[in-house]
């Protein structure tokens, strides 16, 4: 393949469907990358000493498209050499230990690609319209990423 | 100039905690052609009073854009989508 064939793809995905790690590494190979990196958020099975049965998403979805395009394009100006980019993040029920969000980065060198999955998660957990209920075994709670500017940091 | 112009309907979305307590996920409000944020959050409050509760948390997306509930002008058309957004949480 000619690299001016192999252009530059973000693959953006919002689904309930279980999200598969090898399905979202494959999405952004290229035989020009000698690296990928890739982050996965998956469910964990506590919370201040209180037993999480299972996380419930929901999200503003065609505005966290959106968003999340806005953090691929900002990505590619930060770090021009990386070539795909695949964010999916799940909806509806996750159980414990499944994954809610995965995110890969290609790029030729793996400083590029290591640095732009650190800057995708941590944008995304503070500009993207998705919630999360935690479910506890009698009572759930609406959870706030720190990164959220308008949360009450109080609490 | 100066001509009258209808109040518009826009659609009006609630999340997470503000769809609870609204106690419904869309709807259909008409609403001042031009208000601040903050008096947009008045006429959703006058609608639904529970959301009250909430108002130190939440902020609006208009049309797609993230507006906090003060003196920012909005000049809203029919059709406009407005969203209550409480804290996010993905990732």
């Amino acid at each position: 393949m000619d690299e001016s064939e192999d252009v530059p793809k973000d693959f953006i995905k919002l689904k309930s469907e279980k999200l598969s790690v090898a399905e979202v590494s494959e999405l952004v190979n290229s035989p020009y990358c000698g690296a990928v990196s890739l982050f996965v958020g998956t469910t964990r099975n506590n919370f201040e000493g209180k037993k999480v049965i299972h996380l419930e998403y929901e999200a503003y979805t065609s505005m966290a498209e959106t968003e999340i395009k806005k953090i691929c394009r900002d990505v590619r100006q930060k770090w021009p050499s990386v070539k795909h980019i695949a964010v999916h993040h799940r909806l509806g029920v996750v159980p414990i230990t499944e994954a809610s969000v995965i995110i890969a980065v290609s790029s030729p060198h793996r400083v590029e690609s290591l640095e732009a999955v650190t800057y995708c998660i941590n944008t995304l957990k503070a500009s993207v319209p998705i919630w999360k209920k935690e479910m506890y075994e009698d009572e759930y709670s609406w959870k706030e990423n720190k990164e959220c500017f308008w949360a009450n940091s109080e609490k | 100039g100066g001509e009258r112009l209808c109040p518009p309907q826009v659609s009006v979305l609630y999340f997470a905690r503000s769809a609870e307590l609204a106690g419904l996920r869309r709807e259909t409000l008409r609403v001042p052609r031009q208000l601040t944020a903050l008096q947009l959050w008045e006429e959703i409050v006058s609608v639904h009073p529970r959301l009250a509760a909430i108002q130190d948390q939440v902020i609006f997306a208009v049309r797609q854009e993230y507006v906090v509930l003060g003196d920012q002008l909005l000049v809203l058309q029919p059709g406009d989508e407005v969203a209550i957004i409480p804290p996010i949480s993905g990732g």
